[in-house]
């Protein structure tokens, strides 16, 4: 179903953008992304991918270029599943916020990722330039009943040598730009202050448990 | 060090009166214009430390991409880990993406150690020192710089008729590479030392009727001086290089 879903969505955005300009150059960035070397946060984590990331296809006319359709979707689950489970001591993904009432003890929070701006320049021509790639995820934090913890924006930047194809170097930006996303929610999840709060709060609350258990 | 650019073959000209004769204006002609055409390259290597690579050791080499405005191409990195592994005294390199992979998120631009105070501390995160062991990479080496266009001029231009076609003119080009080797001593948690190159090459192009390309390859240059340079450093204890290396 999901992939019926995305090849309409890739060629209505595809002929869209055939209309925009003479050329449509298309890129897909598929890539591995390894899992970061971190310590896991002692939480239980749901992961909720909206069907929004699975199928992300940036498209965009560039001034004096040509149209470009630019694929993430698979990217995005590629950086962040591997992420999210070295980052949390446990993950499950759930399809819905609040989560179903069966699954609310087993949780202690759920993460939403969402990448809300692409950005991307491809100079013309010459020489020593680079081809460069910026986006914005926006990753929320619910408690289990629905309720927001907090809004986190993170952002990532990736250049790469104009060399050979346009498309190639749009595609190892993308792939450079998403790993600093990944460097940047990896290690600084933690230290966002409302982050920080709950993670005590879960902490307070399994020590208090752990007490009256024993 | 000097490198020539490619020779003619006006030397090697047949003996035919009306061809030998053409061929003697045309060397004549384009003399001048080989001598100026060359790479002439510069090494300045220091070393602080008596450290040499032992057996089982690795080194692996990772570009600076912490700037805004350039870095150093993957092809040169990828040049000068090849050529320092090659050979019968080659050393043994740990391919740049892979550790890049193994230590995710620690070398990525934004995270990477700018110091060796840096490294320190990234060391004493867990898990990170028994990942580096896990590597063999003893010796870590940052490389920054590019090759850029410094000067450019002349011009060609060219015709064509019903009775053919033909170019005239002269263009020539002067690329500078310039790239610093920073060592550092991953056992030892010190900078053990630094290799400046800079190697500039002057291309020229002249047309008499066909365009005669003499590409000067500084980076190719570059690579091939800083690779060795690298070597002796890894191999030589302290004090093997007697100050700068001019050509």
């Amino acid at each position: 179903m999901r992939a019926v879903f995305r090849t309409v969505c890739r060629s209505t955005l595809t002929a869209t953008a055939a209309l925009l300009g003479a050329c449509v150059s298309s890129v897909v960035v598929d890539a591995r992304f390894p899992a970061p070397l971190i310590e896991p946060l002692p939480v239980r984590m749901g992961i909720l991918y909206d069907e929004e990331l699975k199928n992300f296809v940036h498209v965009e006319a560039l001034p004096q270029q040509s149209a470009w359709t630019i694929d993430l979707g698979d990217a995005n689950l590629a950086l962040l599943s591997p992420l999210f489970e070295r980052m949390f001591a446990e993950t499950r993904t759930v399809d819905a916020v609040p989560v179903a009432p069966a699954l609310r003890d087993t949780l202690d929070g759920v993460i939403r990722p969402r990448l809300e701006k692409f950005e991307f320049d491809v100079p013309i021509g010459e020489r020593d330039e680079f081809v460069e790639v910026w986006m914005q995820y926006q990753l929320t934090l619910y408690n289990p009943d629905g309720s927001v913890v907090t809004e986190w924006p993170v952002s990532g930047y990736g250049k790469a040598e104009l060399t050979g194809r346009r498309e190639d170097s749009v595609r190892r930006a993308a792939v450079i730009a998403m790993r600093e996303v990944g460097a940047a929610i990896s290690t600084k999840f933690a230290e966002q202050p409302d982050v920080s709060y709950w993670l005590r709060e879960r902490q307070d609350e399994a020590a208090l448990s752990a007490d009256l258990g024993s | 060090m000097k490198l020539r650019c490619p020779p003619t073959s006006a030397a090697n000209a047949p003996r035919h009166d009306g061809r030998a004769r053409s061929a003697a204006v045309l060397g004549l002609l384009i003399a001048p214009l080989l001598a100026s055409c060359g790479v002439t390259s510069r090494m300045e290597p220091y070393k602080q430390t008596d450290a040499v690579i032992d057996d089982g050791e690795r080194v692996v080499i990772l570009a600076r991409r912490h700037h805004a405005n350039h870095e150093a191409e993957q092809e040169f990195i990828n040049c000068i880990s090849d050529s320092l592994s090659k050979g019968k005294d080659g050393i043994a390199v740990h391919p740049s993406s892979e550790f890049e992979d193994k230590m995710y998120p620690w070398f990525e631009p934004s995270m990477a150690p700018l110091s060796t105070d840096d490294l320190s501390k990234l060391l004493e995160k867990p898990g990170v020192l028994e990942q580096v062991r896990e590597t063999g990479v003893r010796f870590l080496i940052w490389l920054d710089g590019s090759t850029d266009r410094v000067a450019s001029g002349g011009g060609i231009t060219c015709a064509a008729g019903v009775g053919g076609a033909g170019c005239m003119g002269l263009a020539w080009w002067e690329d500078d590479a310039r790239y610093d080797a920073t060592v550092w001593d991953i056992k030892e948690l010190s900078s053990a030392g630094t290799i400046h190159a800079n190697v500039k090459g002057r291309s020229v192009m002249p047309a008499i009727v066909i365009p005669l390309p003499f590409i000067a390859r500084p980076q190719a240059a570059a690579c091939r001086g800083l690779t060795e340079q690298i070597r002796q450093f890894l191999t030589t204890p302290e004090g093997y290089g007697a100050g700068p290396e001019e050509g």
